[in-house]
């Protein structure tokens, strides 16, 4: 399996009244050609901001993102610069994300104009994508507000996917979806990376999606991965007692399911005031005094499974 | 017993639309008993919204109620002048809503939010204060003295919520309906605001309608559950009944689709083939025939109407196999 985004230590800062906040702080992790690596948390953890930097969209403040082992530059405004055409990005709200004066036809033929192609005719090109995401021709001259959810989630693959793109980074790809149709969207997502290899990023906090589509996945807490690994394995064998309460709360859909969650108390803290030591030990159930002193470092197990805390579940 | 909370006989609604009336709801039938938890589900475009607009009296304009009632607690909220309604809302019904971004004010701090909506409470400022406090308390905000004097952006998406069901909780309603109250919340915090819904719920009597699309909360959280398909009720029952022994091939095929049932991790997910039929040109006879694998010619021909006990389902095969 070839890496195709490697991203080490990337962190990004925004500056407050009286100081800074750190949203993305110090994450790495690779992206596989062909894999879907899935990114799980709260809200306000840090995992749009994180997509938004990976695509050139938020300034960067430290870090190296590389590209087919290739530096990604960084413009004037730290801004990584990733080649469009290599790295695209499937926006979290599919109608707001398209122009609602640009009919269907158009906005698929914009990246076509814009980077110019070898493709014949960017008409023609539109009308295939179409096809390609099981839409007929008859949505080529509809505008945004004629779409149901599904249908503007499919012209949203379809734009992503126009210029085959090696990385797909996709945030929240079945929010607000009815469980069939996050079906056909999934299914649309996992047969197109199988005929072009792309490599997805998966924003997402359904964990019911990841546990069926991702290969890898890694959980984030406080702009941090406090945990990650093979995600097959993490369900398995959660380590961190944040992953171990987040996967327990999955509500499930049998009524007779022996209810064994995890509830945490309280609140995610704020990260203009970030908690010493380990950052969870304000809401963890395992917290020890040392947790409030020190951070854990990383622990990385045989299998991949890495996680920073130092009573980890199973111990 | 006591008389349901909430009774609503053969509700149909249609919306006016440059291609003509789209019938929206079709006879729909809805009980919900004191106390209890009763949970709507259904894809988007069932008719859940509606139904609830129709109940606290929100119609869009170019809606129209053809024929039905809504009863609750004995009035006919249907019959209601707008002032009448207008007392009712917030004070015997409220209602928590999807986006607690939007439906709190802005510019407005919690306090002074909370205070609003005692208005026809006749108490002193400081005596809704401190209500204001205890419900915040019961909703579990830690530091509420704090929080009255925050604006609505500087709390998070689950303390908004939590907000938003103190707000509607605080005049001690009849029935709370719950429009997908943790869609925009994560998994942690999704329990954290059920669990303590259902808290609430026994605390204060109340009945709740539970609305939403997530299969996994409705089993953890309601009592009896309602499945909506293209504008009709096509199966009721207890939860058990229904998410154990489905007997609609519509919920069948709902509840084989939620990935959470599905054991084995796998790339090709259950779909429901087809689409939703078209609302103003109905099709005649069962409304899901198109989509369903059992269709028969009776299918086409003749609507099912639900029947059973109390768990009910709308299908021709039920009445052939006694």
């Amino acid at each position: 399996m070839s890496t195709l985004l490697t991203v080490r230590d990337l962190r990004v800062r925004y500056s407050v009244r009286g100081g800074f906040v750190d949203v993305v702080h110090g994450v790495s992790l690779d992206i596989n050609r062909g894999e879907t690596t899935a990114i799980v948390g709260e809200s306000g953890s840090g995992k749009t901001t994180l997509a938004m930097a990976l695509c050139g969209l938020a300034p960067i403040h430290g870090g190296e993102v590389r590209l087919d082992g290739e530096m990604l530059k960084q413009d004037r405004k730290n801004r990584l610069n990733p080649d469009r055409k290599r790295v695209a990005l499937m926006f979290q709200d599919p109608v707001g994300s398209l122009n609602p004066r640009m009919t269907v036809r158009r906005a698929l033929a914009e990246p076509f104009r814009i980077h110019g192609s070898d493709a014949q005719s960017p008409d023609k090109e539109a009308l295939r994508l179409l096809s390609m995401v099981g839409l007929g021709d008859d949505f080529a001259d509809r505008y945004p507000h004629q779409l149901s959810g599904g249908q503007a989630r499919r012209v949203g693959v379809a734009r992503a996917l126009a210029l085959r793109p090696d990385v797909l980074i996709a945030d929240e790809p079945t929010a607000g979806l009815d469980v069939s149709i996050q079906g056909e969207i999934l299914n649309l997502l996992s047969r197109l990376q199988k005929e072009m290899g792309v490599g997805i990023l998966m924003i997402t906090h359904n964990l019911n999606v990841v546990r069926h589509v991702a290969d890898q996945m890694a959980i984030m807490y406080l702009g941090r991965f406090i945990e990650q690994g093979n995600s097959q394995q993490i369900f398995d064998q959660p380590r961190h007692p944040y992953t171990a309460a987040l996967l327990s709360a999955n509500p499930s859909p049998d009524p007779d399911a022996q209810s064994s969650q995890i509830e945490l108390k309280g609140d995610v803290p704020s990260l203009l005031q970030r908690p010493s030591g380990c950052e969870f030990h304000t809401r963890c159930p395992r917290a020890k005094v040392q947790c409030r002193n020190a951070f854990p470092e990383l622990t990385a197990t045989n299998g991949n499974q890495q996680f920073n805390c130092f009573f980890p579940m199973g111990e | 017993m006591n008389p349901p909370v909430l009774d609503i006989q053969g509700l149909s609604i249609n919306y006016q639309t440059e291609l003509g009336p789209l019938q929206a709801l079709r006879d729909v039938n809805l009980v919900v008993p004191e106390g209890k938890i009763i949970g709507i589900v259904g894809e988007s475009g069932c008719g859940k919204s509606t139904l609830i607009s129709a109940i606290i009296r929100l119609l869009a304009p170019n809606a129209q109620i053809k024929q039905g009632s809504v009863n609750f607690k004995g009035k006919d909220l249907l019959s209601l002048s707008p002032e009448q309604m207008r007392s009712l809302r917030g004070d015997e019904i409220s209602m928590v809503f999807q986006d607690p971004m939007t439906s709190l004010n802005p510019v407005l701090t919690i306090g002074r939010q909370m205070s609003d909506v005692q208005h026809r409470n006749t108490s002193s400022r400081s005596e809704k204060n401190a209500r204001s406090l205890m419900m915040l308390e019961r909703v579990g905000i830690p530091d509420p003295e704090t929080q009255l004097q925050r604006y609505p952006h500087h709390l998070s998406g689950g303390m908004r919520q939590r907000v938003a069901i103190a707000m509607a909780l605080m005049a001690e309603p009849a029935l709370l309906i719950a429009d997908e109250p943790t869609t925009a919340l994560d998994a942690t915090l999704e329990v954290q605001i059920i669990h303590r819904l259902k808290e609430l719920q026994r605390e204060f009597g109340c009945s709740i309608l539970f609305i939403s699309h997530h299969l996994g909360v409705i089993a953890e959280l309601c009592d009896e559950v309602v499945v909506m398909y293209a504008g009709e009720v096509v199966e009721s029952g207890s939860l058990r009944e229904v998410f154990i022994d489905p007997k609609h091939p519509y919920t069948q095929k709902l509840l084989e689709c939620d990935p959470a049932r599905i054991a084995q991790p796998t790339r090709e997910l259950p779909v429901i083939e087809g689409s939703l039929p078209n609302l103003v040109n109905l099709p005649a006879g069962c409304i899901f025939r198109e989509r369903c694998s059992h269709a028969m010619t009776r299918c086409s021909a003749e609507r099912p109407v639900l029947s059973g006990g109390h768990h009910q389902a709308a299908c021709h095969l039920l009445e052939s196999s006694p």
